[in-house]
């Protein structure tokens, strides 16, 4: 008796909710005000300092002094400054270096510690580990490491018979970018291998199980369950690489300071060279719109390349 | 409903479209929704006002903070005389220690004026002094490094002092290269704060152990390159010559003066209409020629080509280098045993003659400081002869070449050296010296290591002529 009057009850109550709720979401200015402090701080700290670079890029705007128009010689200049397009260049062949190495490690890193057996947890956090501790401590520790006849690593080749200890690492363009691309792949490989380890976790075991009755072998139940299932993880983390590869700054500005010459610098490090060294904010803010562009046509072109089957379904339909 | 609709259609844009329907949140967002206008017209104007105001500071030259300095004029006797407040001081995190000095015996003699010192990592020194100006908070006093002095003169950053320092007392014994670089047009916008000079120093005892005279120390490349042989033929670890390769302001402050003994420089003209001298500079050649002998002929400790000035020193502190071209630094840092064994030369000419960076810092008072009489009283106490008397204990010299006392050489006997080479001393008044020595990568750094490290002189100054045009040309635009 008594759950038949709540049953009777309850949709006239919900019913009821339901309106009120109607009534109020409904208002317009509910709504709006709901979504006005995150518009506002997208204003205030997005739109606005975007449309501001975009207006600084347009003018000369040097860091000391009035600044005039310049029309678009900011941007018509882009393509005769040789260190720029020299930096494009470099900061390509730096991204493509570490991106698959970095993915690689990561996702050995994530099968190594993706199950719950004892200790995983302690080598999760010791993969993690360098993430943490973040690029500029580690390259600064680097430093101190490559240098010749003092450091741990001209120590230690000495020791072995490799060198006679006194490798000059950072002023020889070949082992700088060695060096740093070592340091980068041990640095970024944790934290792919923690997104790809949440992902593989994620798969049901019974899939797994499945395969096995019907004989599948391991690396058969990777690369036919594992790999496809992880589809988006691993684009969120092959995006994630390389944009960041693409802003690379912390690394080579401690380590090689771009040199020598300008054989190291990227991108991010002359635009900062160029607003704060060369003291023209203009020019360097035109490059950071055309560098803008860049990373987004790049990140677009991946995420195209890396969509799945139900992506190609529904833009097929 | 919809009835309703073309009544509240009072946007004469969205009237005139067949079809289109007034939405009723925009119309009142837009203040076009009736009952709403007539309240909401002010506050849009005041919207507008802010955000032109916004705007205006944002994109004006100097900044909002900006307003007429307060306190007597420059040019009135009161200026610098009993102030009162606080004087903000900007100090370079390397002259610090001897600013952190002043301002402790300023204050305790100056009961209505205090000195507030913030030390500036010296790398971010010219971008975050250029940007406190511009958003209108600027310190009342700068202690900037005087190479970077003419980037605000020639901006007219600075306020105009000439008044107030043609009435110092002390004005024709400051150093003259300091100050030089203070002026524009007969103008003085700052003066000489602490100096910072670039020697030879040389190890007496290890010229001693090859045969040479300590007393006679080279006096010009003929010189350091025999003395450099005659102090590697020591063998044991031990080198004639010393010098941080990957440092381009550390090459740039000690090579550069090797050159300008000659009363040559690499550049030409006045800030803003200047034009390089590399490729026709011969002292520019020979001065490249000897870093490569050093070099190549192995006179030159092996660990120069990768010295990034970190611990640029540490070598001939010790024992192990001959020479060493440097700041006072160095030596100030030396235990008091090695000190002895030190001996100190301006840097010497291709063919003699000598001649030193003035480096260091000078004085400013940015126009829209907000004490600048202040600061300026804080400028006549520090330009004091006791107070410069104290620069080597900040690892410094005195701006004043009449500092040199007996006591004073005795007490400081390299110190003193230097100070007998200020009135040779020399730095270029230029707007791109940054651009060009100090950033990595640039014309310099390049020109040096294809020189040195390649052995490719002649494209090396070629390539060189074309990087500091270019340099001068993006600085000047």
């Amino acid at each position: 008796m008594t759950a038949t009057t709540v049953d009777v009850q309850r949709p006239a109550e919900a019913g009821a909710r339901r309106r009120r709720r109607r009534r109020v979401t409904s208002r317009p200015g509910v709504g709006l005000a709901l979504v006005s402090p995150a518009f506002l701080f997208v204003v205030a700290f997005v739109l606005f300092p975007l449309g501001f670079a975009v207006f600084i890029s347009f003018t000369n705007w040097p860091l000391i002094g009035p600044y005039h128009f310049v029309g678009a010689e900011n941007y018509s200049n882009i393509p005769k400054d040789t260190v720029f397009l020299h930096s494009v260049l470099f900061t390509l062949m730096y991204t493509g270096i570490v991106t698959v190495p970095i993915f690689l490690v990561g996702y050995g890193l994530a099968v190594l510690v993706r199950s719950n057996r004892r200790g995983a947890t302690w080598f999760r956090t010791a993969f993690f580990l360098p993430f943490v501790v973040g690029l500029a401590t580690e390259s600064f520790m680097l430093l101190l490491e490559l240098q010749p006849n003092s450091g741990a690593v001209n120590f230690l080749l000495h020791k072995v018979g490799l060198t006679d200890g006194s490798t000059p690492w950072l002023v020889r363009t070949n082992f700088a970018v060695t060096a740093v691309c070592v340091l980068v792949v041990w640095y970024a490989s944790g934290l792919t291998m923690m997104l790809l380890m949440a992902g593989m976790q994620g798969i049901p075991h019974d899939i797994y199980e499945s395969a096995e009755v019907d004989g599948a072998s391991w690396w058969a139940r990777e690369l036919r369950i594992t790999v496809p299932l992880l589809r988006r993880t691993i684009a969120l983390s092959l995006i994630l690489s390389v944009i960041g590869s693409f802003l690379a700054f912390n690394q080579f500005y401690i380590l090689t300071q771009g040199g020598p010459g300008v054989s190291t610098t990227t991108v991010v490090q002359w635009i900062y060279q160029k607003a704060f060294v060369q003291l023209h904010v203009g020019a360097a803010t035109a490059l950071s719109l055309a560098l803008v562009i860049v990373v987004g046509l790049i990140s677009a072109a991946q995420f195209f390349l890396l969509r799945d089957d139900d992506d190609r379904k529904s833009e097929a339909s | 409903m919809s009835a309703r609709l073309p009544r509240r259609q009072t946007d004469p844009a969205s009237a005139r479209l067949p079809g289109r329907r007034a939405n009723p949140v925009s119309a009142r967002l837009s203040g076009h929704g009736g009952p709403l206008t007539p309240r909401r017209a002010p506050a849009r104007r005041r919207v507008a006002a802010v955000t032109a105001a916004a705007l205006a500071c944002l994109t004006g030259a100097v900044g909002c903070g900006s307003s007429k300095p307060a306190g007597p004029a420059v040019s009135s006797p009161q200026f610098g005389t009993n102030a009162t407040g606080v004087v903000h001081f900007w100090d370079r995190s390397a002259t610090s220690p001897y600013g952190q000095i002043l301002v402790k015996e300023f204050n305790a003699t100056h009961k209505h004026l205090k000195v507030e010192l913030s030390p500036i990592q010296d790398t971010q020194y010219v971008t975050k002094l250029a940007t406190a100006i511009r958003s209108g908070s600027a310190p009342d006093l700068v202690g900037i490094d005087d190479i970077n002095s003419q980037l605000f003169i020639y901006n007219k950053a600075f306020l105009d002092l000439t008044s107030a320092v043609n009435k110092l007392p002390e004005k024709n014994v400051l150093s003259p290269g300091h100050l030089n670089l203070t002026t524009e047009n007969g103008h003085y916008y700052g003066t000489p704060y602490v100096g910072d000079m670039s020697f030879l120093l040389y190890n007496k005892t290890l010229f001693k152990k090859a045969g040479l005279d300590p007393n006679k120390p080279p006096r010009n490349f003929a010189d350091i390159l025999a003395d450099a042989k005659a102090i590697t033929k020591l063998g044991h670890g031990t080198y004639g010559f010393s010098f941080a390769g990957r440092c381009e302001g550390c090459l740039g402050f000690t090579m550069m003066p090797d050159v300008w003994a000659t009363n040559t420089d690499v550049f030409k003209g006045q800030p803003g209409n200047q034009h390089a001298t590399v490729s026709s500079n011969k002292a520019m050649r020979q001065t490249l020629t000897l870093y490569r002998k050093l070099w190549s002929q192995h006179l030159a400790a092996p660990e120069s080509e990768t010295e990034t000035g970190a611990t640029w020193g540490q070598d001939f502190l010790a024992g192990k280098i001959g020479m060493l071209p440097a700041g006072y630094g160095t030596a100030a840092n030396a235990p008091p045993a090695f000190q002895k064994q030190i001996g100190a030369v301006p840097l010497p000419g291709p063919d003699g003659g000598y001649s030193t960076f003035d480096g260091g810092a000078n004085f400013g008072i940015p126009k829209n400081a907000p004490n600048p009489s202040g600061a300026w009283e804080f400028v006549k106490f520090a330009l004091q002869k006791e107070q410069q008397a104290q620069a080597p204990l900040g690892g410094f010299e005195p701006i004043r070449t009449d500092v040199g006392t007996p006591a004073f050489k005795k007490k400081y006997p390299i110190n003193a050296v230097l100070l007998n080479a200020l009135p040779k001393g020399y730095a270029p008044k230029t707007l791109s010296y940054n651009v060009t020595f100090n950033q990595p990568g640039g014309p310099w750094e390049q020109m040096f290591i294809k020189a040195v490290f390649d052995g490719d002189i002649d494209n090396a100054i070629k390539n060189g002529q074309t990087g500091f045009a270019d340099a001068l040309s993006q600085a000047e635009s």
